[in-house]
């Protein structure tokens, strides 16, 4: 604790006259950014058997206390490295309750993702202490997205999420389709960050400013210059790129199927997490201040179209997947679909609460049910040595624990109640009737039929067809963490499919931070 | 504790201990499913009792409700309680039924309690079929209890789903149905119907504010938000009715459906599509009612007629009694149609007597199923002579189901009748009631033809050592669906005051929804009228109008003084 003041006071000195540091804000990302740090260290010192244990237990304890610290110091009306005069370049760091709400769900779903991660990294021979590092360097670049308030910062923490995931998902070297799918990721990924970097330097060159307030300053007079429409569009494809947005998804599915198991459920939950966090950062700057302005530019019909597409190529192209991850790949495009129909409605005449909050249950709803379906991927996977459907023929005869475990995530990513999938598309689908936006709503409801329809494929997999007779199928070993985090992922997605109150509360209360923020 | 909590809780909470009770313990879950769903029954069969006549005497039990009780005129729920959910949305979880709601729990009681006791035959994978079973009617009951919208629609989105897994699994492949196509098929034509409704429901919510369905009612909601939305929330629940051109997942589902299943889904699953309709898109929107109802009670002959005739050319007998039922459920629609008190009572009357009926029918089809694996008319024959008791109380349910005095069937279809007759509108109406009496005639073809060929004649070789009911215990759930249907046949009363009770203050709904409807129209034709006769009033241009408004002015009129 005395060595964090001091460097603090070391901060304070060298940084100059005006800022105030208000480091204490980012205690928990500094546990993390330590704990990283550590987690390398058992790789030094302990044998081989034991090394993937060592580290992954330092870095969920560090999650843990990191996401303990975090609802401990509840939000704070003031910034961390907040520079007060002269050229308002930095204007910084937040930690309103959005931002409580996005770490708090960061670290929370961080540790399970640990978890989830110790029976894979025991089979792995090398690098245990390399993944639980990178790992934790990513999570902490979602974290620091949560608070970014100028666009350097959306850089900076971003590309931090983004080039820790390159290199995760290209982790077993030794394996084609990893590797193929890091380079996948390395290539379109660099694409899009050269566009967001673009997209950035214009909104500068016709802002004056990298800050969001006033970029919002900007846009509040109406009529934005075409350079400036120009910029916020590149800003928003290259935000669209982590989130899947059609079309800006083509690397998805390939991707998602080849990078490991639990490099997929990282990128599936927290890694597109950061890109909707900074879209709701950015939009708040860029799309609010000028709604109800005459010549407003209609973002409404571009984000409405978008998602349509996404919705529809992402249902569309997952009924014919036999492989489960790929199927989740196209599915996440849908849901990113679903994402981007919630930003229409947000960036809607009317006001962004309502959209906001929807959105924030429907993260915390999808971050429960991807970690409880990656958790039977992963063990399956482990046992068949295949993702494909027939490793999960009478899965219900076989393995009845791990089938109703992703019988319940399947049924809650089509949205069926009581689970906590159903809660957040109705919101969702409730925000976007409330704009009046009724075309939309129509088709978000019709794609959920489509979507039951390829997740009842395989249920019928799983419960309807017996194991085929004189196959062998191999022993599914369910290791006791597993199974901790399937019970946890199960009650969430109960309780929070039927006990809203409390989560939608926090969600909400997040939501009305950011509009406070913007009505300053 | 509230009785219709009780009723609602006491399924969901077998489904839990269940999940916890070790797969091999057969006798054990058997033992909880039966007394959760007896518990369920008995609690129906209390409130029934206890709902009183139409004076109003039973206030509800929650503070907000008993301050409508007292005037004549006034939806009152009864054994209503209530919990802030989600404060922020104005979400709650609130319970209550009027007379149609108690009148759907009692039959949804009556079935499961019965469908329980039939699945004792069922012998593979015990545990997650009663889980199905008892998620699937806790969704069910909570759709008839609810009095909140978001809960209704989340009760009756949890109602399908059970549904995919029960036929899935325990269902049967015939040479005429397959049952991976029929339950996909239903599950989605479902869900379609149900997200479709939901959207309706969500907008109802974005105009009212809330989701409390008593304050909704007393929302008045534009003319034209009623005209907008009343197809989108109708059509939703048409489709689980299932109306004419949505039916085709129905008789499908019903005949790959295990017993137990098709009972449910016939006798209680299609109620919630015209449950929905008359709570919802009808007491919400009656004006706009008034402009489509009477396309209805031409779409409902496609069912009774359509239907029925089909049902002729069916050899296979779960097949025939599927298309039976929504050939019947023309009948109920018919009665919603024609928006009279009558009609409406018969509509829901028919709902209960139909549901009873039509359990009772695909209880003994399974029962003879589970020994033959065989339904069609062309393998069976003579069973009356190994079974008759089975066979017997089959020819009792398909007398009820043709609509004999004596059963319940035959006072509710009468009523529906003489509610679409009695309305006077030759065009709309009579025609349609005229197609119900034939479609009668049609029922008596199939059935009795049904009746002939399965259980008289000559007796297979084959056949020779088939079981019929022989203990207590294996005919009870038989005998008291066919009491339930005697009892309402020879004495009607008691189910026609409670239903009387739920149907009284929508039928002034909807009459002053068309009175409000016709209104505007003479003012909009008085409107272009006063210019070329301006001596004539609103009055003069009433007279002067067709014939066939005139009527129908004058009739609306009539019924709303008369009940008042």
């Amino acid at each position: 604790m005395d060595s964090f003041f001091a460097l603090h006071l070391v901060l304070a000195m060298k940084l100059p006259e005006g800022l105030t540091p208000n480091l204490q804000l980012l205690m928990p990302e500094f546990i993390i950014a330590g704990t990283a740090i550590a987690a390398i260290l058992p790789e030094l010192v302990l044998p081989a058997g034991r090394r993937a244990t060592a580290t992954a237990w330092t870095s969920f304890v560090g999650l843990v206390i990191a996401f303990v610290v975090i609802v401990a110091m509840g939000p704070s009306s003031e910034k961390a490295l907040h520079v007060v005069s002269g050229d308002a370049t930095v204007t910084g760091w937040t930690a309103d309750s959005f931002s409580v709400f996005c770490r708090a769900l960061t670290t929370a779903g961080g540790a399970l993702l640990v978890l989830l991660s110790i029976p894979y990294t025991r089979r792995m021979d090398r690098g245990h202490g390399e993944y639980y590092a990178i790992l934790l360097f990513a999570l902490l670049g979602v974290m620091l997205v949560a608070g970014v308030s100028d666009m350097l910062s959306l850089f900076v923490c971003l590309e931090l999420v983004t080039i820790m995931a390159y290199i995760l998902a290209a982790l077993r070297r030794n394996d084609v389709r990893s590797t193929e799918a890091g380079l996948k990721y390395l290539v379109v990924g660099a694409v899009s960050t050269a566009v967001l970097l673009l997209g950035i330097g214009l909104i500068y060159g016709a802002v004056g400013s990298l800050s969001f307030e006033a970029l919002a300053g900007v846009m509040a007079l109406g009529s934005p210059p075409a350079i400036l429409v120009l910029g916020i569009a590149f800003v928003l494809i290259g935000l669209l790129f982590k989130v899947g947005g059609v079309p800006f998804h083509v690397w998805i599915p390939d991707v998602y199927e080849g990078a490991p198991s639990p490099v997929t459920a990282f990128l599936i939950t927290a890694s597109k997490f950061a890109g909707v966090v900074l879209l709701i950062r950015f939009g708040q700057a860029a799309f609010l201040p000028s709604i109800g302005a005459t010549d407003a530019f209609d973002w409404v019909l571009i984000l409405g179209v978008i998602s349509v597409v996404t919705l529809l190529f992402g249902v569309l192209g997952a009924i014919p997947q036999r492989s489960i991850k790929r199927l989740l790949a196209y599915s996440s495009i849908g849901h990113a679909g679903y994402i981007i129909m919630a930003f229409a409605a947000i960036a809607a005449e009317g006001g962004p609460e309502k959209g906001t909050s929807a959105l924030l249950y429907y993260l915390m709803a999808y971050f429960a049910t991807s970690i409880t379906a990656f958790g039977v991927i992963i063990t399956v996977g482990a046992a068949a040595k295949s993702h494909g459907s027939d490793a999960y023929t009478g899965l219900g005869r076989r393995a009845p624990f791990l089938a109703l475990a992703m019988l319940l995530a399947l049924l809650s990513l089509a949205g069926v109640p009581p689970l906590a999938g159903f809660f957040g598309k109705f919101l969702i689908l409730a925000a976007v009737v409330d704009k009046g936006l009724f075309v939309l709503a129509f088709i978000g409801a019709g794609a959920v039929i489509v979507s039951l329809y390829f997740y009842m494929l395989w249920i019928k997999e799983m419960y309807i067809r017996e194991p085929v007779e004189g196959h062998a199928y191999p022993a599914i070993h369910v290791p006791g963490v597993t199974r901790v985090v399937l019970w946890i992922g199960m009650v969430a997605m109960l309780v929070m499919g039927v006990v809203m109150g409390p989560f939608y509360e926090w969600a909400h209360d997040a939501a009305h931070s950011m509009a406070a923020l913007l009505s300053k | 504790m509230n009785p219709l909590l009780l009723c609602l809780i006491a399924p969901a909470a077998a489904t839990l201990a269940i999940f916890f009770v070790d797969a091999k313990e057969k006798k054990t879950i058997r033992v909880i499913a039966t007394v959760a769903t007896g518990v369920s029954l008995a609690m129906a069969i209390l409130m029934f009792i206890g709902f009183g006549d139409y004076s109003y005497e039973h206030a509800a039990t929650a503070a907000e409700f008993t301050a409508n009780a007292g005037e004549a005129d006034e939806h009152v729920y009864k054994y209503g309680i209530a919990t802030d959910w989600v404060e922020e949305l104005g979400l709650s979880f609130r319970l209550g039924v009027d007379g149609m709601g108690l009148a759907m729990v009692l039959l949804t009681s009556l079935i499961i309690f019965a469908g329980v006791m039939v699945s004792y035959t069922i012998q593979s994978r015990v545990k997650e079929y009663y889980i199905c079973l008892l998620a699937l009617v806790t969704g069910v009951f909570g759709v008839f209890a609810s009095l909140d919208l978001f809960f209704y629609y989340f009760f009756y989105e949890l109602a399908v789903i059970p549904m995919f897994l029960l036929i899935g699994i325990w269902g049967s492949t015939t040479k005429t149905v397959d049952q991976y196509y029929a339950t996909m098929k239903l599950v989605l034509l479902l869900s379609a119907g149900a997200v479709m409704a939901l959207i309706g429901l969500i907008a109802v919510y974005g105009d009212a504010g809330t989701f409390d369905m008593v304050r909704i009612e007393e929302h008045g909601f534009s003319s034209g938000f009623q005209m907008l939305w009343f197809p989108v929330i109708f059509l939703g629940f048409a489709a689980l009715v299932p109306m004419w051109p949505l039916h085709s997942w129905s008789p499908a589902g019903h005949a790959s459906a295990p017993a137990a299943v098709s009972m449910l889904h016939a006798g209680v699953l299609m109620k919630l599509g015209a449950f929905g309709i008359l709570r919802i898109a009808c007491l919400y929107f009656p004006e706009a009612a008034a402009v489509y109802l009477p396309y209805v009670g031409i779409l409902c002959c496609f069912n009774i007629v359509y239907g029925g005739l089909v049902a002729v050319s069916q050899r296979d007998m779960k097949l025939i009694i599927g298309y039976s039922s929504s050939s019947h459920m023309g009948y109920v629609l018919l009665g919603v149609a024609s928006a009279s008190l009558i009609g409406i009572e018969g509509a829901v009357f028919l709902m209960f007597a139909h549901g009873v009926m039509t359990a009772l029918t695909f209880a003994l089809i399974g029962w003879f199923y589970d020994q033959t694996h065989t339904r069609m008319l062309d393998d069976l024959g003579g069973m009356m002579k190994v079974m008759p008791f089975c066979g017997t109380l089959f020819i009792i349910a398909s007398m009820a189901s043709a609509g004999l005095p004596g059963f319940a069937n035959f006072v509710s279809e009468l009523m529906v009748i003489i509610g679409a007759w009695s309305s006077r509108d030759i065009l709309w109406y009579g025609i349609p009631a005229v197609f119900a009496v034939w479609g009668l005639v049609i029922t008596g073809v199939y059935l009795l033809r049904a009746v002939k060929d399965a259980w008289f004649g000559d007796l297979p070789e084959r056949w020779k050592n088939l079981r019929d009911q022989r203990t207590l215990a294996e005919k009870a759930p038989y005998l008291i669906l066919t009491g339930v249907l005697l009892l309402f046949g020879f004495w009607p009363q008691p189910m026609l005051d409670v239903v009387h009770q739920g149907a009284k203050p929508l039928v002034v709904r909807l009459d002053e929804g068309r009175a409000t409807h016709e209104a505007a129209r003479t003012a909009r034709e008085g409107g272009t009228k006063a210019v070329q006769l301006p001596a004539g009033g609103a009055q003069g241009t009433a007279l002067a109008d067709t014939a066939l408004a005139g009527t129908a002015l004058a009739d609306t009129d009539s019924t709303s003084e008369g009940s008042r």
